[in-house]
């Protein structure tokens, strides 16, 4: 790769030096470092109060821990200056307040699991920073598209090799490489909405509109449509061959989601809705694993000591919380299976309640319309693409693991991005993050007039206001 | 651009409604429904709450540790030991997980588990007062572990049941029975040791769990004499002054002949002191059938019989005498309750509250195994106020039975010789009871010194054999007598 040799000169500074270097820095940046100084002593606090409500007393680590969460914020705020200089202000902080928050709570329920969660977040730090260094333009991540879903299919099939495949709680998701263990799927998610991006992107007119004919009617050419049903197809059937039936259904509501932005046609919207209903009854018909699912889902109590403990007791660590909750450190968060990962939503709303877990959807949900907002502010549709493929994502996975918890819809085995321990979902989601980052800091440098649809948030105006000195966009589309 | 931005836009507010969605059901989980699924009873969220406080310890007269939680490494946090387990197992009772609490534990258990917090004036307190586990108050108790300790080798492993209280406060000084039971294994974190322990002591047959001091009822055979004798003092004394024929058998009126005898096919006659003295059957079955049926069963209701007794444990049993109607054209069932027999049925702990309260001049104390409550820090939070409860009978009669009971002990022919203390004026009536089937129970049941009784006690030791050696005066009176002298010489520094 070349990337290394040529390095493209930060986003807002011309490549021939006509904007002075030493122009004050973004106004971005400054509000991103004021709220990472806010994340700091929340989560610094959390971690205080979190020790004061489990033994009565101030942790003793609190000078460390204190020291290794601004070591890590100014590590990755430093990062954004230098790389992406431009981009949201609000995401970074925003993931690193859920990281600290789901270390915080992790460390009250194993400090064993604490203390690997950091280890992947510092990996998962540097995978940030590598991410945003090799990958100056949003339209790099597009050059190795094929080869990018290719290693996506693989790392799907991965679990299903004899010996480095795991089989855990029915569903066959790890992989095992000595010491260490981790979900090939969620960086497959990420390849995967490359792909489609990529592809789509290419072929949305064609894909809107029928070429070909079949009698009277003008039907959609099937070769355009084939690469994407083609990895789709192939990943649902290894997930589903894993039973992973959570991930299906993300993957399945990408290339959905993306097809209709990407074109426009609601008969995509409908043709997936039907396609999704026919695969879920056949699932329910065939795989067990699905049936105990929807079983639990409807009738948990009927299930108590069974698949619906999970749910009920979910369920009743929630309403222990009640509106603000026992107070972190306290209750009984223990007792619920999967307490760190699948459902530590359920051992948060104990702690800090309604009231926090609210925040805490704010949170995700202000994620993903800073993504989306960079999306409407790019001007590939490769990048719009993309960062609406990863912020819905996002979205989604986050309903979906809480809509299991709330039982909206059945229990599936997704964890909750930033927050739930598990190192490889910590690294996707960091990884996820550098992405969104980097076509958020190209489309900033959109003036005004060509981002006609762009919402106006208030940091945006220094940006625009300067005369737009930039270079040529590079390739793709307008 | 404009119209992928647009469904940009779509599809943002897809995803926040789904999003939204969750937020709603939140409200219902967590407010609106939230009370329903804290009181299901599948939660055991409020069980393990509580089961993880600490719990106050229970602390004996003479400051021995009956009960405490210590800290413990898992998700309960605390374990309750209980330091003398079987020997107070049947008092404290246990703090289960699986199966709930009994004796002091249930009884007691918000005084075990609220602390008194003083106002916090450092700032140590100060962070402690921001916690929510502020160490509980403590509950001392009544019962001496040195005079239980006593009881459980004098009782040496036979069933029955010693209790003695002190008649002029109600305080209970011990309480043992056996078969008893250590609380420990049921107070275990681990389900399966709790479950084995549960499910041994519920098929043991001796019924450990139900404590024979205090709820198992026996028949009392001769010790209720006291009762009849009460009756007659109170309804009809006319019938104490008279002279019964010397006889060894009485035939029962109602029957086709049918006869009454004597313990040991001895003769006996004589007035009410004599027939006391000697606990004589025919005498006594007279002297029912003459007070009659009515004046027995408002006597024993004097007495504390069929009613609950104020006893702070719960499941606490009424010793039963049965209804006047019952005796209607069945005189031969009065005869035989009179001498405590038939379907009388007593609890050593009624019993025991009869002697004090002909002890404390015919007034029963309210007895009670609370003597305070003291908090973390040591302060007194609570003192025991004793308190009557019932006027059992007048102090004249009182008197009067006390001088049958110390006749009984002093009179060279009197059952209970084996009572007697050198110096001190023991009162008190043997009683050796037929259970209807082979063995038969052996009681003493006495107090001393007489002229101003400390101590009133009921001894009984069951399924003794049916021979002519095993009775109240050769079994269970030297048990009270050995309970009593050392209870007096601790008492009184010294004094036999």
């Amino acid at each position: 790769m070349s990337v290394l040799a040529q390095k493209a000169p930060a986003r807002g500074f011309d490549e021939d030096g006509a904007a002075p270097t030493s122009l004050p820095l973004p106004a971005r940046r400054r509000a991103e470092l004021g709220m990472m100084g806010l994340v700091f002593v929340l989560v610094t606090g959390l971690y205080i109060l979190s020790g004061l409500g489990a033994s009565g007393s101030v942790p003793k680590h609190t000078p460390e821990f204190a020291v290794v969460c601004i070591l890590l914020l100014t590590v990755a705020h430093l990062a954004m200056r230098r790389l992406a200089p431009l981009a949201s202000p609000v995401l970074l902080p925003l993931a690193a307040l859920l990281n600290g928050m789901g270390y915080v709570f992790i460390s009250h329920l194993d400090a064993g699991e604490a203390s690997n969660q950091l280890v992947w977040t510092v990996v998962s730090l540097g995978c940030f920073v590598a991410i945003l260094a090799f990958f100056p333009r949003a339209i790099d991540f597009e050059r190795y598209r094929y080869l990018i879903a290719l290693v996506g299919i693989v790392l799907l099939l991965l679990p299903l090799a004899p010996h480095i495949g795991e089989d855990i709680n029915g569903a066959r998701l790890w992989v095992h490489a000595g010491p260490l263990s981790f979900q090939p799927e969620e960086f497959a998610k990420i390849a995967l909405a490359i792909f489609f991006a990529s592809v789509l992107a290419e072929r949305a007119d064609l894909l809107a509109t029928g070429t070909r004919r079949i009698g009277r009617w003008l039907v959609l050419d099937p070769r355009y449509l084939a690469p994407l049903v083609g990895a789709w197809g192939l990943s649902l059937l290894i997930l589903l061959a894993e039973n992973d039936l959570g991930s299906s259904f993300l993957f399945f509501t990408l290339l959905v989601c993306l097809l209709w932005v990407a074109t426009g046609r609601s008969a995509y919207l409908g043709l997936g809705a039907g396609l999704f209903g026919g695969a879920a009854v056949f699932a329910l018909e065939v795989v067990h694993h699905a049936q105990t699912r929807v079983q639990a889902w409807l009738h948990p109590w009927a299930h108590f000591d069974t698949s619906g403990y999970q749910i009920i007791v979910g369920w009743f660590a929630l309403a222990a919380g009640g509106m603000w909750g026992l107070g972190p450190g306290q209750g009984n968060a223990q007792v619920i299976p999967e307490a760190s990962t699948d459902f530590i939503f359920a051992s948060i709303g104990e702690q800090i309640g309604l009231v926090g877990l609210t925040a805490i959807l704010a949170a995700y949900l202000l994620m993903m319309g800073s993504g989306l907002h960079a999306a409407v502010r790019a001007r590939t549709s490769f990048s719009k693409l993309l960062a609406t493929g990863l912020s819905i994502l996002l979205a989604v996975q986050v309903f979906v693991v809480a809509g299991g918890i709330t039982r909206i819809i059945p229990v599936t085995g997704i964890t909750l991005p930033f927050v739930s321990y598990g190192g490889s979902s910590l690294v996707s989601n960091y990884v996820l993050l550098a992405i969104l980052l980097r076509i958020s800091n190209d489309s900033a440098n959109v003036p005004a007039r060509e981002s006609a649809a762009a919402l106006s948030p208030a940091w945006d105006t220094e940006v625009n206001g300067a005369p737009s000195t930039s270079p040529a966009v590079v390739g793709g589309d307008l | 651009m404009n119209p992928i931005n647009r469904r940009v836009r779509w599809a943002a507010l897809g995803a926040s409604l789904l999003v939204a969605a969750v937020f709603v059901q939140l409200n219902y989980i967590q407010v609106f429904h939230a009370s329903a699924l804290n009181n299901n009873t599948l939660n055991t969220r409020n069980i393990i709450q509580q089961y993880s406080e600490q719990r106050g310890a229970i602390i004996s007269a003479d400051g021995v540790t009956l009960a405490q939680s210590i800290p413990s490494n898992d998700q309960y946090k605390y374990q309750r030991v209980y330091p003398e387990g079987a020997l107070f197992g049947q008092i404290t009772g246990y703090d289960s997980l699986t199966y709930g609490t009994d004796g002091l534990e249930r009884e007691y258990n918000s005084v075990l588990t609220q602390p008194t917090t003083k106002i916090p004036s450092n700032f140590h307190q100060l962070e402690k007062f921001f916690t929510t586990q502020p160490a509980p108050d403590n509950l001392h108790i009544t019962v001496l572990a040195s005079l239980q300790k006593l009881a459980q080798q004098e009782l040496a492993g036979r069933d029955g049941a010693v209790v003695a209280i002190s008649p002029k406060t109600g305080a209970v000084l011990a309480m043992y029975s056996n078969p008893t039971y250590d609380p420990s294994p049921l107070a275990s974190h681990n389900s399966s040791t709790e479950q084995s322990a549960w499910e041994a002591l519920q098929s043991d047959p001796g019924s450990p769990l139900v404590a024979a001091a205090y709820r198992q009822r026996f028949f009392p055979g001769s010790t209720f004499k006291v009762i009849t004798a009460a009756a007659v003092y109170d309804h009809d004394p006319k019938l104490a002054a008279r002279d019964f024929p010397v006889s060894s058998g009485l035939v029962l009126p109602d029957t086709s002949g049918q006869v009454l005898h004597n313990f040991a096919g001895e003769a006996c006659g004589g007035q009410m002191l004599e027939l006391f003295t000697v606990s004589c059957d025919t005498g006594f079955a007279q002297l029912g059938l003459g007070v009659g049926g009515n004046a027995l069963a408002e006597e024993a209701k004097d007495f504390g019989w069929d009613q609950p007794v104020p006893l702070d444990l719960p499941g606490v049993a009424e010793s039963y005498f049965p209804p006047a109607s019952s005796f209607y054209r069945n005189g031969a069932a009065l005869a035989k309750s009179a001498i405590g027999q038939e379907s009388v049925q007593a609890v050593p702990l009624t019993l025991a509250l009869d002697a004090a309260g002909i002890a404390n001049k015919g007034v029963i104390m309210t007895p009670h195994l609370m003597q305070g409550v003291t908090g973390s820090q040591g302060q007194v939070v609570e003192t025991y106020k004793p308190k009557a409860w019932l006027r059992a009978t007048s102090r004249a009669t009182a008197a009067k039975l006390t001088t049958l009971m110390l006749s009984v002990v002093n009179s060279p022919d009197g059952t209970g010789a084996a009572a007697r203390i050198p110096g001190v004026e023991v009162a008190g009536k043997t009683g050796t009871a037929q259970t209807g089937g082979p063995n038969i129970e052996t009681w003493f049941v006495a107090f001393a010194p007489a002229q101003d009784p400390t101590i009133a006690v009921c001894v009984l030791v069951e399924n003794q054999p049916p021979s002519d050696e095993y009775q109240g005066g050769t079994i269970a009176a030297p048990i009270a007598r050995t309970i009593i002298e050392s209870y007096l010489s601790t008492e009184m520094g010294g004094r036999p």
